[in-house]
């Protein structure tokens, strides 16, 4: 963590922009993933071709 | 020393894999069911008001006559000739019904022995069953003739169906539409591959299909709920076409 922060350029307040945005895109990113392997434990019970 | 490296960043991979799991996990069995709580409090709130509308949108009952296949002529022992004219029953009100768009609420399904009670959607993309059980749109709607199917997930997003295998013969299933309420008691349970779409094929009378992920945090098999319709304002109208059709079947 420190070693992003100090990779960041900027002053402070631009690096914790930075940091955020960061966030945001990891935690997206990991939600799609839980979502893309929740069809594994629960695909909704469809029944059909695609399922 | 490059040993240790090796085994340091080993060690913290696998704290990092356990913590990405854990995280999944959470994520999958509570937060998904408290994102679909919200959506369902919300749909729950408006439901009188969406099915009020739909009413409006329906198109008026029609009386219908329904002429029955004439009796089996072998069936006769004191005629070998065949009666020549089909049976035509006094006529009955039939109450049409057509689904709304896609993510629309459709009603309500209520499984009183599991205490199930969720607002059903339109639709099974994957979106629509997050919110809630989603009815199947190229299948009629639920208390129509035929065999409407509804889906809904086993173990996550609200678990609607999380208790399934639970239901036994002639359990109740009651969906409300904007038609009416419609009673269903379970008549056949199976256990099929994702793939197997005859349970979807159209059955004589109004029958409700339910299918859900078998087994339990796994979707590689389907739980499969065929339930037959026992009240509902189409009942009538439904059982004669049955006949109709069970007629027909056997004269061939």
């Amino acid at each position: 963590m420190r070693r992003i922060w100090a990779a960041l350029p900027g002053t402070v307040t631009v690096k914790a922009l930075q940091a955020v945005a960061l966030a945001v895109v990891a935690l997206t990113a990991l939600i799609f993933l839980f979502e893309w392997a929740g069809t594994l434990l629960d695909s909704g019970g469809v029944v059909g071709p695609s399922s | 020393m490059n040993v240790r490296r090796v085994v340091r960043r080993v060690g913290w991979g696998l704290i990092w894999s356990a913590l990405l799991i854990f995280a999944f996990l959470g994520y999958q069995l509570f937060v998904t069911d408290l994102l679909n709580d919200r959506v369902q409090a919300a749909a729950e709130a408006d439901l009188a008001e969406d099915l009020a509308e739909r009413r409006e949108d329906l198109p008026e009952p029609e009386i219908v006559t329904v002429e029955l296949p004439p009796d089996d002529p072998a069936d006769t022992p004191t005629s070998t000739t065949p009666t020549s004219t089909s049976t035509t029953v006094p006529p009955v009100e039939f109450s049409p019904e057509e689904a709304g768009e896609e993510g629309s609420t459709l009603g309500r399904i209520a499984i009183p022995s599991l205490d199930v009670d969720e607002v059903l959607f339109e639709g099974v993309t994957r979106e629509t069953l997050n919110m809630g059980p989603g009815h199947m749109p190229w299948t009629p709607v639920p208390g129509q003739p035929g065999n409407a199917v509804i889906s809904g997930h086993r173990t996550t997003y609200g678990r609607p169906f999380y208790d399934l295998d639970k239901l036994e013969m002639g359990d109740r299933i009651e969906v409300e539409t904007a038609v009416g309420l419609h009673v269903f008691e379970v008549r056949e349970i199976h256990i099929v591959e994702p793939t197997d779409v005859w349970v979807t094929e159209p059955i004589p009378g109004a029958w409700l299909t339910l299918t859900t992920c078998h087994p339990r945090f796994s979707a590689a098999e389907r739980l499969i709920i065929q339930a037959e319709m026992v009240e509902g304002p189409n009942l009538e109208y439904a059982s004669l076409l049955a006949q109709v059709r069970d007629g027909n079947e056997e004269r061939t």
